[in-house]
């Protein structure tokens, strides 16, 4: 159950840092003796995770990449040989540097996506204009993501209509997807006046923001462990 | 092409980020010199909402089919405002879809933001007068550009025992796989950019 979790109950700001700190923490590491065991944290975060099917369908192009380099970089880097086959050689810095990159790669993302699969990218961008992204930065972020399903849907219709007019295809097609994004982007233009003029009516820039709430002793707690598990990886993964 | 979390190590990273911070700062001080930048907030966050949701859809370009980078263009048609444009578009990629990373945030966002200003940059000196040329050498050319970029950060990254045949090659294949999006993005932009002279001035400044 979502609301079992210690983690359930933490702020969007909370989640965000925590994941900053374990993404640095795991990136930092050198060696294979602590991977084992962040490996070890992410499988656990990813069981106990309610949006487990949601993180798992969104980790696939991860898992490919890391699977590439899993199979790729043990043939091509010299050192070593730990096996040969004929002309195919496995090598040992090979090896080691293939299971370090994919095993970080795969416990960074694991972990982010566990973090934030909870919490919505409006929060998330709240979250980070409350951690002091800049002002301009968040309002745009917020309004890119305000109309994004309804221009994506927009550009899909203008897509299937060309498509079932019998638009040209390959090469020939290019002119045409040109045409479709001038469309959508004149479009843009013209949603962009209303929406300034509906944003000036509502006195955008004149009210000065509030301060964001502080941080509750659960957020605090989170963050310190987060942080205490980072810097108890990388001791380990330096100290051997 | 994004640099995954986990490829480059640490200190590539924070230097990624020391960097996109620098060229986010910058961005943000050029913006505010506008006549009125609260003003060109909803004109960039529609166009992004745009080369955002464009991105994501593939195009056949034989024999394979790519998905649009859209930076050169971006960088045509928001000017400064390409910078945080494609940070937020990279960070959202990032915490949505997994694609990217967190780590790697500061250095996808040099991979796309430099050759967005270099496509501004060209087509602010030469739109005026050689339009097509501009437009190709602004769209089919930051793409050339990210990828010089993205391959020289994978190869300062990379473990240095990899061997130098089999990197070379691996760069000449990844080069050869993005030739179809340079193209793609090249006769895209030139005609986009054609189309939007003619019929909306306003939304291609300096051509």
């Amino acid at each position: 159950m979502a609301e079992a979790l210690p983690t359930a109950s933490l702020s969007a700001r909370a989640r965000l840092v925590m994941a900053f700190i374990l993404a640095f923490g795991i990136a930092a590491l050198q060696n294979l003796v602590a991977l084992p065991i962040a490996v070890a944290l992410a499988i656990g975060a990813l069981v106990c995770a309610p949006e487990r099917r949601a993180v798992l369908y969104r980790l696939r192009p991860a898992a490919l990449l890391a699977l590439m380099f899993l199979i790729v970089l043990p043939f091509i880097t010299s050192g070593e040989t730990l096996v040969q086959s004929g002309p195919l050689r496995i090598t040992k810095e090979g090896a080691h540097a293939s299971m370090l990159i994919a095993g970080r790669m795969m416990v960074i993302v694991t972990l982010v996506m566990v973090l934030l699969a909870p919490v919505s990218a409006f929060r998330l961008v709240g979250a980070l204009r409350a951690l002091g992204l800049p002002a301009l930065i968040a309002d745009l972020a917020m309004l890119t993501l305000r109309y994004l399903d309804e221009v994506t849907a927009e550009l899909q219709r203008a897509r299937v209509a060309r498509a079932l007019r019998g638009g040209a295809t390959g090469l020939r097609g290019l002119p045409d997807h040109a045409l479709l994004l001038a469309t959508s982007l004149i479009r843009a233009q013209i949603r962009a006046e209303r929406l300034w003029a509906a944003m000036r009516l509502r006195g955008y820039g004149m009210r000065h923001g509030t301060l964001p709430t502080p941080l509750a002793m659960r957020d605090w707690t989170a963050i310190a462990g987060t942080g205490a598990v980072a810097l108890a990886l990388v001791a380990l993964d330096r100290s051997l | 092409m994004h640099l995954p979390d986990g490829l480059v190590p640490l200190e590539l990273a924070l230097a990624g980020y020391a960097g996109s911070a620098l060229l986010t700062g910058l961005a943000l001080a050029r913006i505010k010199r506008l006549p009125d930048p609260r003003g060109e907030l909803p004109r960039a966050a529609m166009l992004t909402t745009v080369f955002f949701a464009a991105s994501a859809l593939s195009i056949p370009v034989p024999p394979t089919s790519v998905h649009l980078m859209l930076t050169g263009l971006m960088g045509v048609m928001l000017g400064w405002f390409a910078v945080p444009a494609i940070l937020v578009g990279l960070f959202l990629q990032a915490v949505l879809f997994g694609h990217g990373g967190l780590t790697t945030l500061g250095l996808n966002g040099l991979i796309l933001c430099l050759p967005a200003l270099v496509g501004f940059a060209i087509w602010r000196g030469a739109g005026a007068r050689w339009p097509d040329l501009a437009a190709l050498i602004a769209g089919g050319g930051a793409v050339l550009l990210a990828l010089a970029i993205f391959a020289g950060i994978v190869l300062l990254g990379m473990p240095a025992a990899l061997d130098a045949g089999a990197e070379r090659a691996a760069l000449a294949v990844f080069l050869l796989a993005h030739l179809p999006l340079v193209l793609a993005e090249g006769v895209i932009v030139v005609v986009l950019l054609r189309v939007l002279r003619r019929i909306e001035p306003a939304l291609v400044p300096h051509g």
